[in-house]
Formats: structure tokens, C-alpha cells, sequence
């Protein structure tokens, strides 16, 4: 099994909601997504992600400020945990043991 | 739009945690799309993220209690309507009975309506069937629609035209008396029909060959119950029965068929092939039209088309001076539609049923509008509740749902008692119609089915109202007290008690008129006098000799005469008080020599001897009677008043002693005229009278006698005994002549009396209803009663002041409904040919009967609260 099970998509969402540190909500992580992977996210599909981590333990959330925008509705910030930071660490090291073990001659394509 | 469906689904399915976090992202991008985009274009946006945001990760869980709530809700809206129907029994039970008597007497008269619609549409391909009459027409004008053919018509037109076929000629007999065993029987139901009826017609063979059991002559076909009766258990085929009377020989039974539904125009109980009446067939060919034709045409044929092509074709086979068009009409509509002379039943009246219908609906919305207006006002009573649930955290839909639930509740058990009411009063029901409409309420198809429909549409249509407006009273408003009848509330509730006051009107007028009609038809005199008067068939002549027949009916006559319970004794060919189609007619031109042009007008034709004067007390105007010492009276004639406006005489002594001459043959018989007679009414009053010529006849078909007044009964034994000596094969079988008269009224009648019985029940209805609604006015104001009488009111002052509201309501009733009576009645008035002349005084009469129910029922609380000692009134609250 699996140690730290992690989907692709979540791990490039975990590591966005390190990325923008203390201004992870939302509508943030999806334009940061949306630039950075250049294709339309929908609300559903991130937040299902978010849900799904905040549930496995990688991340976790606390509200921001009431304020007058949005309808009144508060934001919710998302932190990595450091269970998170193992699975994205563990994720990275496997993919580096991979890239290591890779024959020059195989990626000698060009 | 589009965004707040989206917003009500996300709130509906989105787990409640994440709820506030999601909605706000999904608010922050519909306001950037905004600005890119235009407002419909972001709603569909912000719809199709709520639809991709509908993932398991995202969606609440649904729990087993969510569900249970709901249903705890609907029980709590059930006892809490059940303690309401319990607090308040008597509005609940004015509720609950009228809507019952609303719904029973609804689905009854529905019922009714459909049975009457049912005629001859169980036939095989019912809307390809026609009927073949005969117009008489006149200078381009119709005169007489007769409802028979001729005899090869229906084969000619077979022949002729491509659009028929199939085609059926048939032969109804007056009477037949038939043998099995001792004793004759006289039967009624017998028709004579080819060996294509049953082609036309497909009644269900039981035993038989379609096809061959009518073709040869003297053979006959019975149905199940003709047949238990000559037969009991044995199978009848291939046994005879006598046929007296002209055959006087055996038929041999071919065949055996099912009983037939009741609710065909031409119904039957016997058949027998045509072919026995071949030499009388052959003899009226195309002189006489005494056959009922029926034809068979391709499917979707164009009846105006085909009736275009008539004309042609009568002149062709009936000659081109003839005044005879052969008209076609579908068997569908004979039943309701056609009113012909000569028809084979007395039809029904699409004006009854479809006045029945009105009734019937008037019931069914007094029932609806007794428990809407009652609710209404009774909201002011609720407004409290209302109020304080709406403070704990009601919501709309759930005070709607509560006020749907009592509709229910009170619908429901209204249904149950219709159905009860249904099952009891089936068999009376049943009775009062005079016809079997349905026999059981499980069986009938379509009676549980409209119930539980019109108990949802009742629901819907009492329910909804109330709820939405009794659920929509703010609680600041009522709780403070401050609580003012809604002036919307009162409009939609006086105008519904105008209706209600209007439909009274218009039913109690509509029921005196239609008994003022019918008393008068029965009443009208005659112009001859038939008390104490009985009439009877003569046996058929056969085989004898007529001047031995004659003798042997004189000395018959002779014998009763003599006896000492008969008056007088007399003879007639058509008795008085028979239907339309008793009498024979011809429409082949009738001229007198020498004062009149020929008229091809239809004229009927009776005879009679020279007692019938006397016996009647026939008036005559001019001339004289027969008398059989004459030789020369046996070539003379006797006409009616009718007969010289027909042939436009004016005066009856110009006609005496001169000759009248049938057909335009001038070699024809001469008949000569030895007398007029006042007209008298033969046959119903609905009718005009018969333009009449009378031969002598000494021994015609019919007798008449006069009885003593004292021994009606014994005088009918004596008579009884001469004729067993006299005609020991007949039976004898008489009938007063009164009662045939009121025979004819008979459907006139029975619809007056279901007019009055149903009538009652929609005032009742009414009544009760409005009796609910001023009980629960009056009590509002108990307390104004009591200070009105401190303050030195009298009972009378209070009543008539609380009865001064309604008086309003019933003026503008009785100015909508009397246009509406007048309008409705006029018309039903003038399918009478003697008629009464619209009776203003019935209306007036009408008016104080409503103000007299309206008086008794809206005063009666108020007049309970004006007795009641005023300290007791002052201090209710």
C-alpha cells in the first residue's frame, strides 16, 4: 500500500496552497492554478481536493475576517500540516529516485 | 433566476461546514464574471460551478431522520387539523356534509350524462352508422322528418353509392301475439330484420349462424331471457312458437343471441326475418315508407357530401314530382339529437342532459364555495394561531402545509361519505332516472375513479385559497390585535354567497316552471272527454272473412253495450293517448275536388265508427257523423279542423259534401265528406295536432269503452268475460285512456321530478352552507348585539339590521339570475308546441322563496344572540 496516498492533482494543489503561505482561500489557489497549469478549474474539482486532504489529514483550515465582500461570507485559509509536508516530501523522492534511475541514453531523444 | 435556483440547490445539497467558505468563493467569481461579462451569461456560469461543486466530497449526508422529520410534520399537521375538526363539530360536520352531497349528487348526474351519451356506441364501428329517414319537403321547405324509409331504399343506395358498405332493412311490428304452451302473450319487442342486421349490428350470437338464421321466411331469433321465458332451460334451437294473429302458423327458432345493453334507440327482444313480411314488402316497394333503414358506410366519410348526393337519388327511384328526400343521420346521435316523427323510442333530451349537467356542477361549486367561505371567515379566529406559530419559527410552507392537511382531512372524509351516499341511494337513484344507469359502484368503470379525482380537484380547489390566505396574516398584525378583515377576503366571499343565492334562484324558478309546463300539459282539456275510459286492441282478422269479423265485433260490441257497468261502447283504428308513431300517415297529396289546390303536406289518417262521436263527445262543427245504416258512408270521410288550414279553408261549410281524393291520380277513390270536427289532441301536447282525416271503419283495430262510474273494476270483469267468450286466442289487455295521456309525459316528468330532487339537494347544500357562514358572522358580533340591545335595540331592530348585509347580495343575485332564467326557460318552453306563456309570477314567487331561506337561515343565530340577556353578549372576548 501506499504510505502517503496523495493523486496528482492534489499534490499540485497542496504544493500551491504552500506556495501562496497565509493567503491560501479559495479563489486564490484557482488563479494561482489556472496560471500556473494554463486550463480551467472548476470550483467543484478544487474544493473537492481541498476536502478530500483537509480529510486525510495533509492540510488543515481556520476562517478569516467577516468583511462586506463576497456576500458576507468568510474566507477559509488553508495550511499545509506537517503530516502534508511528509507526503509531498515522500512524493519528491520518489520522483527524484525515479529521475535518477533513468539511463542517460533513454532521455537522449534529441 | 438561473442564480438563485443554483443558490437554493447548492444550499440544499452542500455540506453545512463548508457551506459559508464555498458560497463566498462562488460570490467572489460571479462578481468578477460580472464585470467581464453580462449578468445572464455570469448566472450560467455561476449555475454550471454549483452543478460541478455536486461531488461526494461536497455533498451533505442525508440521514434517515431528515425524512422522519418530515413525516413527524405531516403527523403533527394531522392532529393538530383533527383536534381542529373535533373543537368546532358543527362546522366541521356542515363542512364535511356538504361537500359529500356535493360530490354524491355530482358523480350521480355525471354518471347519468354518460350513460345517456353511451347510446349505440358499443356497436362495432358506431360513427359509421346511419340511419336512412325521409324528409317531406314542401316548396323547398321541410314539413315532416320521418324517421322510416322505404323498403329497397337501403339496397338502392348500395347499389348507387361507393361510400356504402353495408345496409340493413328493418320492420318494427306493432304488436305480436305469440303461443307456447296455453295461454298467448303479447309481446311488444319484436322487430323483422334481414340477414344483414346482425352485421350492422353486431349483438353477440350465442347459438346460430350469423349469416343464414333470418334468411328464409317464418324463422326467429331470441335472446337469452325471450328465450328462458318460452324455454326455461331447454336449448330452443330448432323448436317453434306460434305466432297468432296474421301468421297464425309456427316460426321455427334459428338462432339465439345476448340480451341486448339498454342503451340503444332501437331495442328489441325478438327477431324475425324480414322475409316473413315479403308480400307486404313487395306490396309497399316504393309506395310506402314503413322500414327502418340502416346503412353501413366506409370509414371518414363526409356526411354532407353524402347527404348532397340525395336529392338526385330520391328523384330518381320516387319520381321528380315527388315531395320525398331521403336524409341520412348518424346512429350516434339518434338517441339525443334526432327528433323525427315515427322514431322507434321515446328519445332522450339533449337539453335535459345537458341541463342535468349545469344542476350538477351548481351542486358540486355550492359544496366548494360552502367550505372556502367558511374557512375565510372563520380566519379571523385563526389569525391568533397563525400569529404565534409564525413567532416560534413557523415558516409559510409549513402553515400552508397545516391548512392543506385539514383541507384534506375534511375532503377525504367528504369523499368517503359521497361514496356512501353513492351505495345508498344507488337503487333510489336508478329508479328516479328509470333506467339501469349503472348497478354496482365497484363495477361501474370509472365511478371510484372520478371520485378520487374530483376529491384531489376538491382539495386543490377549497384548500388552496384559505391556505395562502390564512398563512400570509403577519404576525405583528394579528398578535397586537390589531387585526382588520381582509376587504379582498370579503369581496371573493359575498360574491361567492351571490352566486350561491343566483343558483337558488335560478333552480327553484327553473323547477316551478317546468311543473307549471308539465301540470298544464296534463291538465289542458282535450277537446274530448276520456274519463273512466279504457282501450283495447281487437284480436287480428287473419284468415277470416271481413264481413264475418265485422259481425262478430258488432255482436262484441253489442254484448259490452249491454252490459251494466259500460257506458259506451265505440271503435277507433289509433286511441287516443298514443305516442307519434301510432298513427298512419301518408304524404302522397290530399286535394278536395273543386275547392282546394292538391297540398302535399303529410296528413294522417284514423278511422272509426259511427259510436266514437258520442263516446268521445267529439264536437262536430259541421255536417254530421257517420252512420253504418248508410250504404254510401263506407266511401265517406270525417276531417279536422287541422286538416282544412293545411288545405287553407277557412270555412268548414264550403268542404261538406264535396269530394276529397288522395294522390294526384285523378282516377283515385273519391271520398266524400260528410262532416268537421273540432280537433281534439291524440297524442302528446308537445305535439301539434294532427291534420286528420277519419274513415269509417265498423270494425277498426281498437276499442273504446265508456265505464259506469260507480263500478270501474266489475265493469272491466264484465267486459273481460264477453271477450274470453268472443276471442278465446286473444289476450285481452287494456289500458285507461288517462293514463296513457300521462304516459306520454312520462319523460317530461321523471325529468321534472330529477329536476326537483336535485334542485332540493343544491339549496339544501346551499342553505347549510350559508347557514355555517352567517352563524359565525352573527357570533363575531356578539358583542355588538349585546351593546345595540343595551342601548335599547329590540330583537327585530337587531335581526333585520344583521339581515340588511345579506339583502344587498340577494338583489344583485336576482339581478343576474333573472335574465339567465328567463333566457334558459323561454328556450326549453319552446320545444312544446302547447306551451305556457312565460310565468312572471313564478319568478316573483322564486325571489320571496330565497328571501324567505335566506331570512330563516342567516337570522336564525343572530335571532339566538338578540334573546340572550345583553350582560351575558357585552362580556364575550
Amino acid at each position: 500500500m501506499k504510505k502517503y496516498p496523495l493523486g496528482e492533482f492534489e499534490e499540485v494543489v497542496l504544493l500551491t496552497v504552500g506556495v501562496l503561505y497565509n493567503d491560501a482561500y479559495g479563489v486564490r489557489i484557482k488563479d494561482e492554478l489556472e496560471k500556473r497549469l494554463e486550463r480551467r478549474i472548476s470550483v467543484g474539482a478544487l474544493q473537492s481536493a481541498l476536502r478530500r486532504m483537509e480529510s486525510k489529514g495533509y492540510l488543515e483550515s481556520k476562517f478569516g475576517e467577516k468583511t462586506n465582500e463576497r456576500g458576507g461570507k468568510r474566507k477559509r485559509y488553508f495550511f499545509i500540516t506537517s503530516y502534508g509536508k511528509k507526503a509531498l516530501e515522500s512524493s519528491r523522492d520518489v520522483r527524484n529516485n525515479l529521475w535518477n534511475d533513468i539511463p542517460n541514453i533513454a532521455l537522449d531523444l534529441d | 433566476m438561473i442564480k438563485r435556483a443554483a443558490e437554493k440547490f447548492f444550499k440544499w445539497y452542500c455540506h453545512p461546514d463548508y457551506y459559508e467558505d464555498i458560497k463566498g468563493d462562488l460570490n467572489e467569481l460571479y462578481e468578477r464574471q460580472l464585470i467581464h461579462a453580462n449578468a445572464s451569461k455570469a448566472e450560467r456560469f455561476y449555475a454550471l460551478e454549483v452543478i460541478l461543486l455536486f461531488r461526494p466530497s461536497i455533498i451533505r449526508s442525508f440521514h434517515w431522520w431528515d425524512i422522519t422529520n418530515t413525516l413527524e410534520m405531516i403527523q403533527n399537521y394531522l392532529k393538530i387539523g383533527l383536534r381542529n375538526l373535533r373543537k368546532h363539530p358543527f362546522y366541521s360536520f356542515i363542512h364535511i356534509l356538504g361537500l359529500a352531497l356535493g360530490l354524491a349528487a355530482f358523480l350521480f348526474i355525471h354518471h347519468y350524462r354518460v350513460f345517456e351519451k353511451s347510446y349505440d356506441r358499443f356497436h362495432y364501428q358506431p360513427e359509421q352508422l346511419v340511419r336512412l329517414t325521409t324528409d317531406n319537403v314542401l316548396n323547398g321547405k321541410i314539413q315532416v322528418r320521418d324517421a322510416m324509409s322505404f323498403a329497397p331504399s337501403g339496397k338502392a343506395l348500395k347499389e348507387e353509392l361507393p361510400e356504402v358498405i353495408g345496409h340493413t332493412t328493418t320492420y318494427k311490428t306493432f304488436r305480436m301475439v305469440f303461443k307456447k304452451g296455453e295461454l298467448p302473450v303479447e309481446e311488444n319487442g319484436v322487430i323483422a330484420v334481414d340477414s344483414n342486421f346482425l352485421n350492422l349490428f353486431n349483438y353477440k350470437v350465442l347459438e346460430g349462424d350469423k349469416e343464414t338464421m333470418l334468411l328464409e321466411p317464418y324463422t326467429i331469433v331470441l335472446t337469452e331471457s325471450q328465450a328462458k321465458k318460452y324455454f326455461g332451460q331447454t336449448n330452443p334451437m330448432g323448436h317453434t312458437i306460434e305466432v297468432l294473429g296474421r301468421f297464425n302458423r309456427p316460426f321455427r327458432v334459428t338462432g339465439l343471441i345476448e340480451d341486448i345493453p339498454p342503451n340503444t334507440h332501437y331495442s328489441f327482444n325478438t327477431l324475425i326475418s324480414l322475409r316473413s313480411f315479403q308480400e307486404r314488402i313487395v306490396d309497399d316497394s316504393w309506395r310506402n315508407f314503413n322500414y327502418y333503414t340502416y346503412l353501413l358506410l366506409e370509414k371518414q366519410v363526409n356526411f354532407e357530401q353524402l347527404q348532397s348526393k340525395m336529392p338526385a337519388l330520391s328523384r330518381k327511384y320516387l319520381g321528380e314530382d315527388n315531395g320525398l328526400v331521403f336524409n341520412i343521420q348518424p346512429v350516434e346521435d339518434i338517441h339525443l339529437y334526432s327528433d323525427l316523427t315515427f322514431e322507434p323510442e321515446i328519445h332522450g333530451s339533449a337539453k335535459a342532459v345537458y341541463f342535468l349537467g349545469i344542476i350538477s356542477i351548481f351542486i358540486l361549486l355550492i359544496a366548494w364555495v360552502n367550505y372556502i367561505n367558511l374557512s375565510t371567515a372563520r380566519a379571523v379566529e385563526r389569525a391568533k394561531e397563525v400569529g404565534l406559530r409564525k413567532v416560534v419559527g413557523a415558516q409559510k410552507a409549513h402553515l400552508v402545509g397545516q391548512f392543506l392537511t385539514e383541507a384534506v382531512i375534511i375532503n377525504f372524509l367528504g369523499g368517503i361519505l359521497a361514496l356512501t351516499f353513492v351505495i345508498l341511494f344507488l337503487p333510489y337513484f336508478n329508479d328516479l332516472i328509470g333506467k339501469p344507469v349503472f348497478s354496482s359502484v365497484w363495477e361501474h368503470s370509472g365511478l371510484i375513479r372520478d371520485l378520487v379525482l374530483f376529491f384531489i380537484l376538491g382539495t386543490i380547489v377549497t384548500g388552496l385559497y384559505p391556505a395562502f390566505l390564512l398563512s400570509s396574516f403577519r404576525p405583528i398584525g394579528v398578535l397586537k390585535g390589531s387585526f382588520g378583515r381582509s376587504r379582498q377576503g370579503t369581496l371573493l366571499r359575498k360574491s361567492l354567497v351571490v352566486i350561491q343565492f343566483a343558483a337558488s334562484l335560478i333552480l327553484i324558478a327553473a323547477t316551478v316552471i317546468v311543473y307549471q309546463q308539465i301540470r298544464y300539459m296534463t291538465n289542458k282539456d282535450l277537446g274530448i272527454n276520456t274519463e273512466q275510459m279504457i282501450g283495447f286492441g281487437n284480436p287480428e282478422r287473419g284468415q277470416m272473412e271481413i264481413d264475418q269479423y265485422t259481425s262478430q265485433y258488432k255482436s262484441f260490441t253489442d254484448e259490452v253495450n249491454r252490459l251494466p257497468g259500460v257506458a259506451k261502447v265505440a271503435g277507433i283504428s289509433d286511441l287516443p293517448g298514443g305516442g307519434s308513431s301510432d298513427i298512419s300517415s301518408t304524404s302522397g297529396g290530399v286535394t278536395i275536388i273543386g275547392v282546394t289546390e292538391r297540398s302535399e303536406s303529410t296528413v294522417y289518417v284514423n278511422g272509426m265508427n259511427d259510436r266514437l262521436q258520442s263516446t268521445l263527445e267529439l264536437e262536430i262543427v259541421e255536417g254530421r257523423n257517420f252512420n253504418h245504416e248508410f250504404e254510401s258512408d263506407t266511401a265517406a270521410v270525417i276531417v279536422n279542423e287541422s286538416l282544412l288550414k293545411v288545405l287553407n279553408v277557412t270555412d268548414p261549410s264550403s268542404v261538406i259534401n264535396e269530394y276529397l281524393q288522395f294522390g294526384s291520380n285523378p282516377e283515385n277513390d273519391k271520398l266524400l265528406i260528410v262532416g268537421v270536427i273540432k280537433d281534439y289532441n291524440r297524442s302528446s301536447l308537445k305535439n301539434n295536432i294532427e291534420p286528420t282525416i277519419f274513415y269509417h271503419r265498423e270494425s277498426p283495430a281498437q276499442t273504446l269503452v265508456k265505464l259506469n262510474q260507480e263500478s270501474l273494476t266489475a265493469g272491466i270483469n264484465q267486459v273481460e268475460q264477453i271477450w274470453n267468450r268472443f276471442y278465446p286466442n286473444a289476450p285481452f289487455s287494456y289500458s285507461f285512456i288517462d293514463q296513457r295521456f300521462e304516459k306520454l309525459y312520462m319523460e317530461d316528468k321523471r325529468f321534472g321530478f330529477i329536476f326537483l330532487n336535485f334542485s332540493l339537494l343544491a339549496i339544501f347544500v346551499a342553505s347549510i352552507g350559508l347557514f355555517g357562514l352567517s352563524s359565525f358572522l352573527a357570533l363575531q358580533r356578539t358583542k355588538e348585539v349585546g351593546v345595540r340591545k343595551v342601548l335599547g335595540a329590540s330583537v327585530n331592530n337587531i335581526v333585520l339590521l344583521f339581515f340588511k348585509d345579506f339583502l344587498w347580495l340577494i338583489l344583485i343575485a336576482v339581478i343576474i339570475g333573472v335574465p339567465l332564467i328567463y333566457m334558459a326557460m323561454n328556450d326549453w318552453l319552446n320545444t312544446y308546441a302547447n306551451r305556457i306563456n312565460f310565468p312572471w309570477g313564478v319568478l316573483f314567487l322564486a325571489i320571496i322563496l330565497v328571501l324567505a331561506l335566506a331570512f330563516f337561515t342567516v337570522s336564525y343565530q343572530t335571532w339566538k344572540l338578540a334573546r340572550l340577556n345583553p350582560a351575558k353578549t357585552v362580556r364575550h372576548e
